[in-house]
């Protein structure tokens, strides 16, 4: 928004520049001294171009500018005989100053803006001497430009702080989620593996066994807590599911992939990897020695599937229903927790001899659509 | 791996047949040492490999002079992609049936080669047992499904059914509800066996319906290279 204002600033300036040029060569005629009238807007020649090229916006720019401009009209003084200032000619500048007037606004606010054209209009009323109505008008008009101009920038510049806390907050809580769900899949077993491990040892690991319980309880805690809604993805930019679900296959993982890429919103294909990878792991602890897992994918046009399956000894039907409910998330909660959040489902089949078969289906825009 | 390991028991009978009328076999690939281990092992295993080929054009030539059962064929030949030596093949309207032989990244490949009459494919990483079990099988006029081959066949149903509607009214292929439901199965790596006892039908019947699926395919595709031959002025491939 800045940015485009700045634009403008850059554009009004120059064709002040080239009206202000035309008005003096029209009425050279009628000038005391037609030199000066040109070596003055040479001067502002000069700055329009080095404006152009030096592309920083700062207080001292900004000021010298309004100096500029202010001096430029007080040399119409010099410039033009008494009888045409009176009579009510345009000042040397033209509208020019409003630029220096724009350009306060812009930089610091709306007070700055008027501020601008306030010291603009002093000048105009000491180069005419006694203000007319055309003078009066032309003040008027400086300054709700500068106040108008000022005060949306002020608004763009609290807007976009706004919306910038905005989006950082948003990114806080999808990485808290991540991070939470990172931390079931990774320590959360371990820690209960120590608890489980000390107590059977027994002695001094008891202590270590009953510190780990704790640290399980805490953490359990905090990733048990309803994750807010994700909005839309903040992040752009399709990536192939090929490729990710890919680095999952080894000796005793199968991707099954079709011919054509996958493409998707990366951070719902970023998910569905999680609870992809977070099955894979349920396998090797679950399915026997000796496990094999595939793992397919299949492209529906606005939908994609994947298919989770083992050989594995099959888990006893509700067996993770039964884990949540005992308190203890199992891959069950995680996996759901993921696919929901993704507006997608997440179906577990097991039979016996059949191995268990996971399918997750999720729109490749995720929620929002 | 579901096709071998059913062509282990179907295919028995061959193997006792070999002595007297031993399955014949053409094998195509450019590297040496690859191409004479396939080789030598489907000679100990009792297989008449009447000749080898070392690129497209030679593996293609050889084929249509020989006349094998099978061609076991890799698809990264030089001179010709995989595809079209099939489609040679098809086109000389021969006996013969090609089991590709394919390293995993080339999914594209198998898939063209697969459409263009191929009724087989294994992996490089397949082992000896494997290979001979799919060769017997492919000799024997049933598909070797591996299950990447189910998922390439079950991806180009799924992207023929959510291309836009075409303006001339081309039918699409479909599969059935049944057909999609095993090949998914065979996708996930069951067995047809595992399949049948699954579903409740006979695992011969799992076959069929694989074997329908790959049959579509190719007529989809045959039709639509006549298709495009004729809309570009040319005779139709006979």
């Amino acid at each position: 928004m800045a940015t485009a204002l700045w634009r403008g600033v850059d554009v009004l300036r120059p064709i002040a520049w080239l009206y202000a040029v035309y008005s003096a060569f029209v009425r050279q005629g009628d000038m005391a001294r037609p030199w000066l009238a040109w070596v003055v807007l040479g001067v502002l020649g000069v700055w329009t171009v080095g404006m152009l090229l030096y592309r920083s916006h700062n207080t001292m720019v900004v000021g010298i500018e309004l100096v500029v401009a202010c001096a430029a009209i007080l040399s119409t003084r010099l410039v033009d005989t008494n009888e045409v200032i009176v009579g009510g000619a345009k000042t040397l500048p033209g509208f020019w100053p409003a630029a220096a007037v724009v350009a306060w606004a812009v930089l610091k606010g709306w007070r700055a803006g008027m501020f601008a054209a306030l010291a603009v209009g002093v000048a105009d009323i000491l180069e005419v001497g006694a203000a007319n109505e055309a003078t009066v008008s032309n003040i008027v008009i400086l300054v709700l430009l500068g106040g108008c101009i000022g005060y949306c920038a002020d608004l763009s510049r609290d807007g976009h702080a706004a919306l910038a806390e905005a989006m950082r907050v948003r990114a806080e809580v999808r990485e808290r989620d991540r991070l939470a769900r990172t931390v079931h899949d990774g320590v959360l077993q371990t820690l209960s593996y120590i608890h489980r491990r000390g107590l059977d040892l027994g002695g001094e690991c008891r202590e270590l066994a009953s510190m780990a319980a704790d640290q399980e309880r805490l953490l359990r805690a905090l990733v048990s807590e309803v994750s807010v809604p994700h909005g839309d993805a903040a992040m752009g930019g399709d990536v192939d599911l090929r490729l990710l679900l890919g680095r999952f296959g080894d000796g005793a993982v199968n991707v099954i992939p079709p011919a054509e890429p996958v493409l998707m919103d990366r951070r719902v294909a970023d998910e569905l990897a999680a609870a992809v990878e977070a099955a894979l792991d349920n396998v090797l602890r679950h399915a026997g020695a000796g496990a094999q897992a595939w793992v397919l994918i299949e492209d529906h046009g606005k939908d994609v599937t994947v298919t989770v399956r083992d050989n594995g000894i099959g888990l006893i039907e509700g067996r993770l229903a039964d884990a949540a409910a005992d308190g203890r998330m199992g891959v069950a909660n995680s996996i759901r927790g993921r696919m929901s959040d993704l507006g997608g489902t997440a179906v577990i089949e097991s039979r016996p001899g059949a191995g268990t078969r996971l399918e997750l289906t999720v729109s490749k825009k995720g929620p929002s659509s | 791996m579901t096709g071998p390991e059913e062509a282990t028991e179907e295919a028995t009978p061959d193997v006792t047949n070999a002595v007297t009328n031993a399955v014949t076999v053409v094998v195509a690939d450019d590297h040496p040492m690859w191409r004479d281990a396939v080789a030598r092992d489907l000679t100990d295993a009792g297989f008449d490999v009447v000749a080898t080929a070392d690129d497209g054009p030679s593996a293609v030539n050889r084929t249509l002079a020989t006349r094998p059962d099978v061609l076991v064929l890799d698809l990264n030949l030089p001179g010709l992609r995989g595809g079209q030596v099939c489609a040679a093949i098809v086109r000389a309207q021969i006996p013969t049936r090609v089991l590709i032989l394919s390293a995993s990244a080339e999914q594209r490949d198998v898939l063209e080669a697969v459409k263009a009459g191929a009724t087989g494919y294994l992996l490089k990483s397949a082992g000896r047992e494997e290979l001979l079990d799919a060769v017997r099988a492919t000799a024997g006029g049933k598909a070797v499904f591996t299950p990447g081959l189910a998922g390439l066949v079950l991806g180009e149903f799924r992207r023929l059914s959510v291309e836009p509607l075409r303006m001339d009214g081309r039918e699409v292929p479909e599969l059935t509800g049944r057909e999609a439901e095993v090949l998914k199965l065979v996708a996930t790596g069951m067995s047809y066996k595992q399949i049948g006892a699954y579903l409740f039908i006979s695992h011969r019947t799992v076959q069929n319906h694989v074997q329908n699926t790959l049959n579509k395919l190719q007529m989809h595709n045959r039709v639509e290279l006549v298709r495009f031959a004729i809309a570009r002025g040319l005779d139709a491939p006979t």
